[in-house]
């Protein structure tokens, strides 16, 4: 499992990903830090939604999974918490205009599953993206507006607060742009797009289909759990994944290099990128269910079809 | 030395109480029970060899309409009862069903029946003259199991352990989130003992990983949670033992903290020493050795596999930081052995400090060979037959084991194979 092919590449990332502590507050190593913790995160969820057991999961692996991923989103929100609050005036309209341009290109292959430039490589950012939906309701100061995404820096910042002028139709617009986080410069998000087209497709063609496929049984399998566990839970984490996440994605292209984990261990659980829809297919019988009042998903598909078709068409 | 192919995962192993028996038990809801052989005298060198004694299907795999989810047949885990009479008695547990089975034999057989012939058919009646006294004759041995009680319902998580109490009336069986107390003559209600379902199963954090019964105190049982707890429980002080009596924890070690110290720390087995003063857990990367009296920490912690630290996030990734390998002591309580990958088992001598890594593959068990110590290398200088991490099967990896209560006999279940080693040189450790 552990190949020789992928033992030299393997080695070399390992020693600065793995064993050591590392703090969030040091300086190069905080990348990789945020690295290895958003790639423990893209596994984590993988290894929840993508389970379709003839037999009852393991309750114990489940609750170890989710343990990993709340810790994960309690130190993302930490961070999020120390971070400077970004001022209107220092909005970057640029960075707004080129994801702007940007989003067309993503959805120009509305169909594709696989080539989707936003998601870099983990589902994270996607359902991040989910979210706001439901913060559009619950806070509107922050979320209702263009996240513009901020170059460079691995920290994060926290989203601007455009004057609130913008009218329903914008907001919507924002939500697609959050759909499509681009990255910090256009190219890293053509090269995302081609590689992922590339090596990834092989794999990503399954994988939706697997979560369609996953879509009768996962409403059995989240009623299997007691008490709902893992409906409860897995909603818990969409709907506290903050816009932190989606900008956090920026320094996700790099894992289009390097993967220190998926490439030691084969094909069986490569990070593919998976498109909003799918998630949104998969997810959808679960709005069905009594779930906690901030469910995400409001924002039905017959509503995002017309949004990407008002995008694709500008 | 002897090795023993199979078709399927075996998935528990257990020596009975004199060792004279071992049960294993498969994926497929099949127990085989090995007896030894007795020595010889016309052949010395001979001493005591496993052969199969009896198979029979304990559990078969079940359909829960409500759930839409099958119930494995896996067999978990197999108890022996303390012997009481001619018969052996075992109990063998799925997920959720628990039974009592029965074990005797027959090696004589009634003949000369007034009514019936020698093949059970009506005899004619009119050529019956005289009458006789039917007499036991000697036949070939016929083992027979059956089934004595069925234990069910009374689980909704799945049964990770049970544990004949010491009383040889009670017996324990846990699941992730419940412990519950049987009596074995009775099937249709057990007592609960330890419940630690939170109100809101969305607080869940923290599961039931193992539990056994104190070998000799027949009030005290332990559990071990998923986060490295261990909660010795006196049924004396309580009905519901969800207030420890003690507590055992070690503090986390700062200087190895990563994402994956909660998963690594969780405990997937815990054994009473013979003495019943010790206790023996084994998590993802040591067994550690607890004193009874002492719950700050353990007393012995010895490293199974350490190079496997930095490789942490691709074993979670492909799911072994789940596995769950049990440990064992010795007769003596002087040297615990656990299983590892790659067909390795590791043995820890408690006095001399010294261990040793061996490993289980048909090369390695031909009759009366002797195992070689194997070592694997984490880089650095390598000798010639050493193992390097990155070749390590991951595949091949020795979750059960069991020892003989006396002897030094070993079982080693190797995926589908069972390997029983025995020292014949000396019970000193080398």
């Amino acid at each position: 499992m552990l190949g020789k092919g992928g033992k030299r590449k393997f080695d070399e990332h390992e020693d600065g990903l793995e064993g050591k502590v590392l703090s969030p507050s040091d300086g190069p190593s905080k990348v990789s830090y945020t690295l290895q913790r958003q790639t423990i995160f893209n596994i984590s969820l993988m290894k929840l939604y993508n389970h379709r057991p003839l037999t009852e999961p393991s309750l114990q692996k489940t609750v170890l999974i989710n343990n990993m991923l709340r810790r994960i989103q309690e130190e993302l929100k930490q961070e999020g918490s120390l971070r400077p609050v970004f001022t209107p005036s220092a909005q970057p309209s640029d960075s707004l205009s080129d994801s702007y341009r940007e989003a067309p290109p993503a959805f120009s292959h509305p169909a594709s599953p696989p080539t989707h430039p936003c998601d870099l490589g983990s589902t994270t950012p996607l359902e991040a993206c989910l979210t706001p939906a439901s913060l559009l309701e619950d806070d509107d100061d922050t979320f209702c507006t263009s996240p513009a995404v901020q170059p460079a820096a691995p920290t994060k910042l926290s989203p601007p607060a455009l004057p609130p002028e913008k009218d329903s139709f914008s907001s919507a617009l924002d939500e697609i742009e959050e759909l499509c986080p681009t990255s910090t410069s256009t190219e890293a998000a053509v090269a995302a797009t081609d590689s992922s087209k590339g090596g990834a497709s092989e794999s990503s063609v399954p994988k939706p289909e697997g979560l369609q496929e996953g879509r009768p049984d996962d409403p059995k399998l989240m009623d299997s759990l007691p008490g709902n566990f893992e409906i409860t839970t897995s909603t818990g984490f969409l709907t506290d994944l903050t816009l932190d996440d989606i900008l956090f994605a920026d320094i996700d292209t790099s894992m289009y290099d390097f993967d220190p984990c998926t490439s030691a261990s084969g094909t069986a659980s490569k990070m593919a990128p998976v498109s909003a829809d799918d998630l949104l297919k998969t997810l959808a019988p679960y709005s069905s269910q009594p779930v906690a009042p901030s469910q995400p998903f409001k924002m039905d598909l017959t509503e995002l079809d017309h949004i990407m078709e008002v995008l694709v068409g500008s | 030395v002897g090795g023993r192919g199979g078709t399927d995962i075996i998935s528990t192993v257990e020596f009975n109480h004199t060792g004279e028996l071992l049960a294993t038990g498969d994926k497929g809801g099949r127990v085989v029970i090995f007896q030894r052989e007795p020595e010889s005298k016309n052949t010395p060198h001979s001493q005591g060899e496993y052969d199969v004694y009896s198979t029979f299907q304990s559990h078969e795999p079940e359909f829960d309409y409500l759930k839409s989810l099958e119930i494995e047949e896996k067999i978990n885990k197999i108890k022996w009862l303390p012997q009481q009479n001619a018969a052996h008695s075992l109990l063998s547990t799925n997920d959720k069903t628990i039974k009592l089975w029965k074990i005797t034999e027959r090696d004589k057989r009634p003949e000369g029946y007034n009514l019936k012939d020698e093949e059970g058919k009506l005899k004619d009646l009119s050529t019956v003259t005289s009458l006789q006294v039917p007499v036991l004759k000697p036949m070939d041995l016929m083992v027979e199991v059956s089934p004595r009680r069925v234990f069910a319902n009374g689980h909704t998580y799945h049964i990770n352990s049970i544990s004949v109490n010491s009383d040889c009336e009670t017996y324990m069986s846990a699941d992730d989130l419940r412990i519950n107390l049987w009596h074995l003559a009775i099937t249709d209600r057990s007592f609960n003992i330890v419940d630690i379902k939170p109100a809101n199963m969305e607080d869940l954090t923290e599961v039931i990983t193992a539990s056994e019964f104190h070998p000799h105190h027949c009030n005290l049982f332990v559990y071990s949670s998923s986060k490295g707890s261990l909660r010795l429980c006196d049924m004396r002080a309580a009905a519901l033992c969800d207030k420890h009596s003690k507590l055992f924890e070690e503090p986390e070690d700062p200087s190895n903290r990563s994402f994956f110290s909660e998963i690594i720390s969780s405990v997937s087995d815990v054994k009473f020493s013979h003495s019943g003063r010790y206790m023996l857990t084994r998590d993802y990367l040591t067994v550690k050795v607890w004193d009874l009296n002492m719950e700050a920490r353990p007393i012995e912690t010895y490293q199974v596999h350490d190079y496997l630290r930095s490789k942490l996030c691709s074993l979670y990734e492909n799911d072994c930081i789940f596995d769950k390998f049990e440990c064992a002591w010795n007769g003596s309580d002087s040297v615990i052995m656990t299983g590892a990958y790659n067909n390795f088992f590791r043995m820890f001598d408690r006095n001399t400090k010294r261990d040793v890594t061996l490993e289980a593959s048909r090369e390695s068990s031909k009759p009366r060979a002797v195992l070689k110590p194997r070592r694997v290398c984490a880089g650095g200088k390598r000798r010639r037959d050493d193992i390097s991490v990155d070749s390590l099967d991951f595949t091949k990896k020795i979750l059960h084991t069991a020892w003989h209560p006396a002897e030094n006999i070993i079982a080693i279940a190797a995926t589908n194979n069972l390997y029983i080693f025995q020292d014949k040189v000396s019970s000193e450790m080398h």
